[in-house]
């Protein structure tokens, strides 16, 4: 075994973050392309932290970034170069084993949540995703995906909103009025 | 006689016994939600009890941040989401455990040593607490610096696969946390002129994207799998556990009590290095690190619990916070009409006892809550997938905008979640991410604050490590490590040893 | 969840019809401070904020936005409508923003609901520095060139401004300048003697002073300071800092611009209450602050005139991106 590899060899899909994926004398699919692009950014990022400061002084408050940008760039290629050696794996396709379907939708639904909540607002955005996931991931009935999805927004929304103030974006749903008006009742302003 | 009264007067009314309880179950259940920091619920606290007596507001909050701080590796086991940054280690041999159905033990080992390390720093923060503020004091930006290396090296014993991915991580850690304008001098740094870079990259958005949002979907591809049964029963460790790590915990909770000091560094790092100096005197653990070693939960947890009993040492003696939620508390101190400084130990030395009585107390709370109610946490992982999923996503949302109510820091978050799940799958490991990240900016501003003490002269910056001795004893412990960690030094112990040992 | 549903439609009924001032605040307000939790803005804020409450019959929920020097709290507020619903709780950053590079707004696109209190730089030095007071310290320091390390913040800080300050009136002064993010953490590095010298907010140094930490130097101030009433004055030790003084960080609140006059009112009565607590002036008085509780006309005056003081101080010691000409900023006096 490569005295390098300090890992389990037993796991290859990094199922926890102490023992990460990947083969030890094999490439799996894709993984020479991310090496190359991780060179790539690495050199992006050496390249714009020389143009913070240059080699201007010590203290500059770009020498600690060029110093590590550096570091990456060398540990990218050597990665790279190793990586570039090794035998494919067999048995594992890109689609198969590195994005199934399943993960690119949940990525497209993550960058959906994104795009919306700002101008749709945190509760609405919140609950199309639970639906639309607890549906896709149970195959259960829509029925059963709504209940455990409103469920489980009000408590969390009961716990950030109400418990932490945390002003999570309101947008279409007017949050604000609706707390006054309990406030106000409580309060027996109202 | 009177130091004992002031001990006790959490005890003598029932009003404050209560709020301490109530403020360390909060603080669990805070600290095991990501992106609920104890910072944040301490100073929300502020406002709120504004208008009480001085003793109840301390009380909740001192409550909160011994639970918060414990709270924190709750996540971390079941789901490998630190609940805050101190839990971080945590994860690394809890998650494994959770994964073969120990999660019950875990916690209770977790819980039993967090009340070990939380009873040391208080001893500690109630007999020397001058000694050691006056010895954090004589740390200069050199020593910080030297201090921020050591912990790089951590990367080392952070990366179970290979060591060069581990490289990258680390240095891709600390480009991270340099993100942003530059807090000494202005410059943007890898901002490439957007305007929402100049505010740099939360930390927290980084940890839950990379640890929460990477996971969960790692776990849509077993989706169908059925979850792991947890074994609930044994979950108080026997007394024979408890002396086998003796040693190991009053080593680490040393660690956590002097890190926690210290201020500008507390619970997250030393948890960091409390878990490499695990590794690094057990020579034999029972099960290997990073597949569920108890030694890897002892270390970060007795660490991290002891350096609240050592953020409050430089708080009560010099009015100097040893982290952000003893500095919020000693803006509590001054709203309820009291000057923390040197000063307050002389004149009201009550005030301190109180806050030891409250911590102790605290402590004991931390240890009931922690041990009861572990079923029903549990059940958490026995949840199917199919909801736990999109929760864990949802959480992660929620958690990454709270941080700094900022909705760019939740982009990152998904950014550093996908991305982490490559890295994932191919081998490179997250841990030393976080420790660049968390270390960014000691190494950085000390580094520069060291040079622009010497003029910067490299030849007047050795001369000032060789003269102090603090320095000097850092300086050698960077390079025994570093030396340690090549290779050269292993070939060579096996030729000098291998004999002898086997 | 229907009785949600009828809720929120009564709410959105309720919010349209009533929207108006003489409602104001129909819902909770937003506090967004500048500054992290437990600073001196951070202090002030939380402490002041529940007496103005009181007086406003209103929530505020206060926010820690923080991030490039307070600009992206700055930019959250100009973001938000100008309802009076979103407000800035802020400290003397922003006044510097144009002519530092930091950003291109800064109070002028804002309505001062209240300055609450000003604070006074003092100038202290480690307990063992070989000098004890101001003259001493240039004596030293004309002595040993290059050799005295003086706690700076970054530029546009206290500490920048103030030893601007003393480079133009004692002439350029040959010291070290050690930046860091804070003045706690410097005050901090003073005491272990990583640093000699800092010019600090008096509020954060007093107590190392009282407990004999640290050595009070000069204040910077035109009168004899009530907390430390033997410590020299500034405008005593040289003529020349009457032009500068009396200079000080302060702490407002403040709305965007064009927010309804009404509710512009309903806050600056709400906060000329809250800073005339009594409990709230002895914090402030404990901490060292000056209190100035102004608004209105008088603020936006008090605004004018530092940021043109500071502006152009800190463009003659050539530490500025831009000129404070190109941004309409006029040189005081003219």
């Amino acid at each position: 075994m490569d005295p390098d590899f300090r890992g389990d060899i037993d796991h290859h899909d990094g199922t926890s973050d102490a023992v990460p994926g990947g083969y030890v004398e094999k490439r799996r699919p894709g993984e020479l392309g991310f090496a190359i692009f991780l060179t790539l950014a690495s050199l992006g990022l050496l390249y714009s932290a020389y143009g913070i400061s240059g080699f201007e002084a010590l203290s500059s408050p770009g020498s600690v970034p060029m110093a590590t940008t550096l570091a990456m760039v060398i540990s990218a290629i050597i990665v790279a170069l190793r990586t570039a050696k090794l035998p494919k794996v067999a048995d594992e396709t890109l689609s198969k084993d590195i994005l199934p379907v399943m993960v690119i939708v949940f990525v497209g639904f993550l960058i959906l949540f994104g795009v919306l909540l700002k101008p749709l607002g945190f509760l609405p955005t919140s609950a199309l995703f639970l639906v639309a996931a607890f549906k896709l991931l149970s195959r259960k009935s829509w029925g059963y995906s709504v209940t455990i999805a409103f469920a489980s927004l009000l408590v969390i929304w009961l716990v950030f909103r109400i418990v932490f103030t945390v002003l999570l974006p309101a947008g279409i749903v007017p949050e604000a009025e609706f707390i006054q008006i309990f406030r106000n009742l409580l309060s027996g302003k109202g | 006689m009177e130091t004992i009264l002031a001990i006790l007067t959490v005890f003598t009314q029932p009003q404050l016994l209560l709020l301490v309880g109530v403020g360390t179950f909060a603080g669990i259940y805070i600290g095991a939600i990501p992106g609920l920091s104890v910072t944040m619920a301490v100073s929300i606290l502020i406002s709120f009890t504004f208008s009480w007596d001085v003793l109840p507001a301390i009380s909740l909050m001192v409550g909160i941040y011994m639970g918060g701080v414990y709270g924190g590796s709750r996540t971390a086991i079941l789901l490998n989401i630190p609940g805050a940054p101190s839990a971080i280690a945590t994860a690394m041999d809890g998650y494994p455990m959770a994964q073969k159905g120990e999660a019950g033990q875990a916690i209770g080992v977790t819980t039993v040593m967090s009340f070990f390390g939380g009873l040391i720093g208080i001893l500690v923060l109630a007999l020397a607490a001058p000694f050691v503020s006056e010895f954090a004091l004589t740390f200069q930006p050199r020593d910080y610096m030297l201090l921020a290396v050591l912990g790089i090296l951590l990367v080392g014993s952070l990366s179970s696969g290979s060591l060069v991915k581990g490289i990258f991580a680390g240095a891709f850690g600390i480009a991270i946390g340099a993100v942003g304008r530059d807090p000494l001098t202005f410059a943007e740094r890898f901002t490439f002129d957007f305007k929402i870079m100049e505010g740099g990259i939360s930390f927290i958005a980084v940890m839950i994207g990379m640890f929460g949002v990477s996971e969960a979907l790692q776990q849509l591809q077993n989706v169908n799998m059925k979850s792991v049964r947890q074994k609930i029963d044994r979950i108080v460790p026997s007394f024979g556990t408890i002396k086998k790590f003796l040693p190991l915990s009053l080593q680490t909770s040393a660690i956590g009590v002097i890190i926690g000091a210290l201020p500008g560094t507390g619970g997250d790092i030393a948890a960091l290095m409390a878990y490499d100096h695990a590794k690094r005197v057990t020579k034999n653990p029972e099960v290997p690190f990073g597949k569920g070693a108890m030694e890897g939960l002892v270390a970060p947890e007795t660490a991290n619990n002891a350096a609240v009993g050592g953020a409050f040492i430089p708080m009560m003696t010099l009015g100097i916070p040893g982290d952000a939620v003893t500095a919020i508390m000693i803006g509590a101190l001054f709203i309820h009409g009291l000057n923390p400084g040197p000063m307050l130990m002389v004149d009201q030395p009550d005030m301190f006892w109180f806050i030891v009585g409250a911590l102790l107390t605290s402590n004991v709370f931390m240890l009931i809550f922690g041990l009861t109610g572990i079923k029903i946490f549990t059940k958490i992982v026995e949840m199917p997938r199919s909801i736990i999923i999109p929760l864990i996503l949802l959480l992660s949302i929620v958690g990454g905008y709270a941080v700094n109510n900022s909705i760019t820091d939740v982009y990152w978050m998904l950014g550093f979640g996908v991305f982490g799940y490559f890295m994932r799958h191919y081998g490179y490991p997250l841990g030393p991410v976080i420790l660049g990240v968390i270390l960014s900016r000691l190494l950085d501003d000390n580094w520069r604050r060291a040079i622009i003490s010497e003029r910067e002269d490299l030849g007047r910056f050795f001369e000032g490590i060789v003269t102090s001795p603090l320095s000097l004893v850092l300086f050698i412990s960077v390079i025994l490590i570093f030396v340690s960690q090549t290779p050269l030094w292993t070939s060579m112990k096996n030729r000098l040893f291998g004999k002898a040992m086997s | 969840m229907s009785r949600k549903l009828i809720g929120a439609i009564v709410a959105l009924g309720l919010s349209a019809t009533f929207a108006t001032a003489q409602n104001y605040p129909a819902k909770e307000i937003q506090g967004i401070i500048q500054w992290g939790a437990g600073g001196s803005t951070d202090t002030v804020m939380r402490s002041v904020t529940p007496h103005a409450e009181e007086a406003l019959g209103g929530t505020v929920v206060m926010q820690n936005m923080t991030g490039a020097v307070g600009a992206i709290a700055l930019n959250y507020v100009l973001d938000a409508e100008a309802d009076g619903y979103t407000v800035l709780m802020g400290a003397e950053n922003p006044l510097l923003y144009k002519i530092m590079g930091l950003g291109d707004e800064d109070y002028s696109a804002f309505t001062p609901i209240n300055l609450l209190a000003r604070g006074t730089p003092l100038l202290v030095a480690n307990i063992d520095a070989p000098f004890d007071d101001y003259a001493g310290m240039l004596a030293y320091i004309a002595e040993n060139p290059g050799e005295l390390k003086v706690g700076a913040t970054g530029p546009g800080g206290l500490p920048s401004v103030i030893t601007a300050m003393m480079n133009t009136v004692e002439g350029e002064l040959d010291v070290i300048a050690v930046p860091y993010d804070g003045d706690g953490p410097a005050l901090t590095a003073l005491q272990g003697g990583a640093i000699d010298v800092m010019p600090a907010v008096l509020g954060a140094a007093i107590e190392g002073v009282r407990a004999g930490n640290m050595k009070p130097i000069l204040v910077f101030d035109t009168e004899t300071n009530a907390t430390l009433p033997d410590v020299q004055i500034a405008t005593d030790a040289n003529a020349g800092y009457e032009t500068y003084l009396p200079w000080g960080p302060f702490f407002g609140v403040f709305v965007k611009n064009g927010t309804p006059d009404d509710v512009v009112a309903a806050l600056t009565v709400a906060y000329a209450k809250g800073a005339e607590n009594e409990e709230f002036v002895s914090l402030m008085d404990g901490r060292g602050f000056t209190m100035m509780n102004i608004s209105g006309q008088e603020a936006t005056e008090f605004l004018t005139k530092w940021q043109q003081g500071t502006a152009w101080l800190l463009d003659d010691a050539g530490l500025t991106k831009a000129s404070p000409e190109e941004f309409g900023i006029a040189r005081p006096g003219e």
